[in-house]
């Protein structure tokens, strides 16, 4: 027991403290300008902390209408993507026959760079909506909801399959019909690689709905104004919407993180 | 087939075969021609080393696997027919319980699963759990037991729905000695109150002498009933009687009675 409690308090300290001290070294590093020392750069192109935190104070209004246009791209595409790539994974688990080619399809689409699958997405919505905002808005889901798609597809698949042995054989013996194996075994069974997948698929909502911003008709959002901002070489506001995107991405993790434990507390 | 045996007998096995297509194309026998009839209330053992077809005898009889030759009854009825009459409760290796429900749930599950109402649902599971001796566990999940409790629990479930026939693949084999003895027990007392026809499968022969009424002996290459043996020791069988001269006596005859090991 006490080894047990041991090996928690290490586990924290090596997932929490370590982390926590490098962070905090960094920044240190950075606000000092040893960091420009070492990455032979100036205080122009990679402004201290204290002038990034101002700008994003000055700016918080204009900072908080992007963030929102960024996190409604993310969590929609998030949502569509992973209801449908659940959706592949039942009719792949239902159907294996045309099942296992078809998640090989999904999972090429994986391999696709966002770079890519943005500027051809965009080209086919341009008849979506006359105004570009809803286009563009438009475009940027289908992006993210293609990458977040195949993670989940994947990964629910293997949930709805993987079943623990003999517990398909114990529901034969209850002579229990197809559906109610899904409801009762493999529904279930299914909800820890549901949370694999949105482990990848969060973050990754996140990266692709800022890059797809990129390539957007409507200039809107953290990852167009980091682009932006760039091309003006106002670097301290590119690098306030670069840490305003890092807390972005770092929040939504947080945010499943608290909801895997709440769900999976009684499973482990 | 003979009409006195299908009338008496609750499972008639006649002249069971299973065939197996093996990778290289070879087929590969598993089971050859059982022939034999188990009553109603009895306590058998299906006894054998791995490979003599005793889980895939099992598995028929279950209707978890189609026998390539000869027929199985149930009471008259085919083993699939009894399957979807929830005649079978049925243990395996390893107790199968869902980890994401409590001790007390998947026990309910069975009920579940026929539309049992909520409050007969958890009066059964209730009553079962006390059978098994682990009512202050209810609201545990799987992983908080140990592996003996989580098999009385696993018997519990496949009691829940009081079926006639009580399947059991080698289900204490992956326990300690200990929690083993104390188990058939419990699993003894459990039959007498509940007057189960059980099946039982091991590859432990004391095991399959202390709690049957009748050792089925299975030898391998091929898979095949090689003999029958009553044991005749006196009921209700306590720890002690395994230090008899008959128990070692019968024990002795069983292993004598294996083909080709």
């Amino acid at each position: 027991m006490a080894a047990k409690v041991n090996k928690k308090r290490r586990s924290a300290v090596q997932s929490v403290v370590c982390p926590l001290i490098f962070g905090i070294t960094l920044i240190a590093a950075w606000q000092t300008g040893l960091l420009h020392i070492v990455l032979n750069t100036d205080e122009y192109v990679l402004p201290y902390p204290t002038r990034i935190l101002t700008i994003m104070g000055e700016n918080s209004d204009k900072i908080m209408m992007n963030v929102w246009a960024s996190v409604q791209v993310a969590v929609l595409g998030l949502l569509f993507g992973s209801l449908l790539g659940y959706l592949i994974a039942i009719f792949a688990a239902t159907f294996p026959k045309f099942g296992s080619g078809g998640l090989t399809i999904v999972s090429a689409f994986n391999a696709i760079p966002i770079v890519a699958l943005a500027p051809v997405i965009i080209n086919w919505t341009k008849d979506v909506s006359s105004e570009a905002e809803i286009r563009s808005t438009f475009a940027k889901i289908i992006v993210v909801t293609v990458v977040s798609m195949a993670s989940m597809s994947v990964n629910a698949y293997r949930g709805l399959t993987e079943l623990p042995v003999f517990s398909d054989d114990l529901m034969k013996t209850y002579a229990a019909g197809k559906l109610t194996e899904f409801t009762k075994l493999r529904l279930p069974n299914s909800v820890p690689y549901i949370f694999t997948a949105l482990r990848v698929s969060v973050p990754g909502s996140v990266i692709s709905a800022l890059v797809s911003e990129y390539f957007a008709e409507y200039i809107i959002g953290v990852g167009r104004q980091i682009r932006e901002n760039i091309l003006i070489a106002q670097y301290s506001t590119a690098w306030a919407y670069i840490v305003t995107a890092c807390i972005v991405g770092i929040v939504m993790y947080a945010i499943l993180m608290v909801i895997e434990a709440l769900v999976m507390k009684k499973r482990r | 087939m003979n009409v006195e045996r299908i009338k008496n007998a609750e499972i008639m096995l006649d002249n069971v075969g299973m065939t197996y297509d093996a990778t290289d194309g070879k087929k590969v026998q598993a089971l050859t021609s059982v022939t034999m009839d188990i009553q109603k209330g009895e306590f058998i053992s299906l006894l054998g080393p791995s490979g003599c077809g005793k889980t895939t005898l099992l598995r028929i009889i279950a209707d978890l696997l189609q026998p390539t030759s000869g027929k199985v009854l149930i009471g008259g009825e085919s083993p699939k027919e009894a399957r979807l009459k929830r005649k079978y409760g049925m243990v395996f290796q390893s107790a199968v319980l869902y980890d994401w429900r409590t001790v007390i749930k998947n026990i309910e599950l069975p009920l579940e699963i026929i539309h049992e109402g909520k409050a007969e649902r958890r009066e059964r599971a209730v009553k079962m759990l006390d059978l098994v001796g682990l009512s202050e566990f209810a609201n545990h999940y799987p992983r908080q037991l140990s592996g003996g409790m989580q098999q009385r629990v696993g018997i519990a479930r496949a009691l829940a729905l009081q079926p006639e026939i009580l399947l059991m693949d080698e289900p204490f084999s992956a326990l300690d000695e200990f929690t083993r003895e104390k188990l058939h027990i419990d699993l003894l007392k459990i039959w007498r109150k509940t007057n189960k026809t059980i099946i039982f499968v091991t590859h432990n022969i004391s095991e399959s002498v202390f709690l049957s009424d009748r050792v089925c002996v299975l030898s391998p290459h091929p898979g095949r009933l090689s003999a029958v043996i009553d044991i005749d020791l006196p009921r209700p069988r306590t720890m002690e009687i395994r230090d008899t001269p008959e128990f070692t006596a019968l024990v002795a005859k069983v292993r004598n009675s294996f083909e080709g090991v």
